[in-house]
């Protein structure tokens, strides 16, 4: 059914997400917890793959049924003895005050500057090239893509420090 | 990196917001922190700046996965395991 040409999370996603289901089903969960849950194991399957820091003990779709399991007993208050990948707060995020206010700083950021939010994306989360940056960009070169992360690290933080919702 | 100053201070904090600074160079940059409120000021707004892109970017991914779940829904077969698994 897959073609060669297919997006491999596609893919994963195809062939893992079932078994998930059942597991949850099995355990007492519902559809969207499920949803939720393999979709946080995903993200920190990708985040770590971008980061050459993914360890595979055995297949990919393993390590994915492992890990949203214990997403999901972390969404139910059950999974504190199990830690998740280091660097995943967001799937532990409980307190909405909190919440709330970084989503509306990000949302402020992106309407005022997409395009250095996208930029900063690209090199500090997909942790692509200097030269990919540039070619996708259209800077001349690896300086001038370099130069202008760092114009756009400078202006967000400006954007920061000048917006209330960081005042506290 | 030849850039104007205030870009080299930013190149600097996220040298030591990502560790990268050398034992020397570390405890200068920790000594001007405590005399410098102005930089310890940049130094939280840019470590929220790095906290605003990972959102952004996981924003972005999770939306990319719900589209990935709703393509996959217009497969019958898939559509079909998942109805028999919750009914």
């Amino acid at each position: 059914m897959a073609k060669e040409t297919e997006d491999p999370i596609v893919s994963l996603y195809r062939d893992s997400f079932p078994d998930f289901a059942r597991m949850i089903r099995r355990m007492g969960g519902n559809p969207e917890e499920a949803k939720d849950a393999f979709h946080d194991a995903l993200l920190i399957y990708m985040e770590k793959e971008k980061a050459g820091k993914l360890s595979l003990y055995s297949s990919p779709k393993a390590y994915l049924l492992g890990t949203a399991k214990i997403c999901w007993l972390h969404a139910r208050g059950m999974g504190s003895s199990l830690a998740l990948p280091e660097g995943f707060e967001a799937a532990e995020q409980d307190d909405t005050d909190t919440e709330e206010r970084e989503k509306s700083l990000m949302e402020s950021l992106v309407r005022s500057g997409k395009k250095c939010m996208e930029l900063l994306k690209a090199f500090y989360y997909d942790h692509c090239s200097m030269q990919d940056i540039a070619v996708r960009f259209g800077f001349n070169g690896r300086r001038s893509a370099a130069v202008q992360k760092y114009k756009c690290l400078e202006k967000v933080r400006e954007e920061i420090k000048s917006t209330h919702a960081y005042a506290q | 990196m030849l850039m104007r100053s205030e870009l080299n201070e930013v190149w600097l904090i996220d040298q030591w917001l990502a560790g990268r600074l050398c034992e020397e160079e570390a405890r200068v940059f920790k000594a001007r922190l405590l005399l410098d409120e102005t930089l310890a000021e940049k130094v939280e707004a840019q470590r929220t700046a790095h906290r605003m892109v990972r959102r952004y970017a996981r924003w972005e991914a999770r939306n990319r996965l719900d589209s990935i779940y709703r393509l996959l829904l217009t497969e019958t077969d898939f559509a079909h395991q998942l109805k028999t698994i919750f009914t």
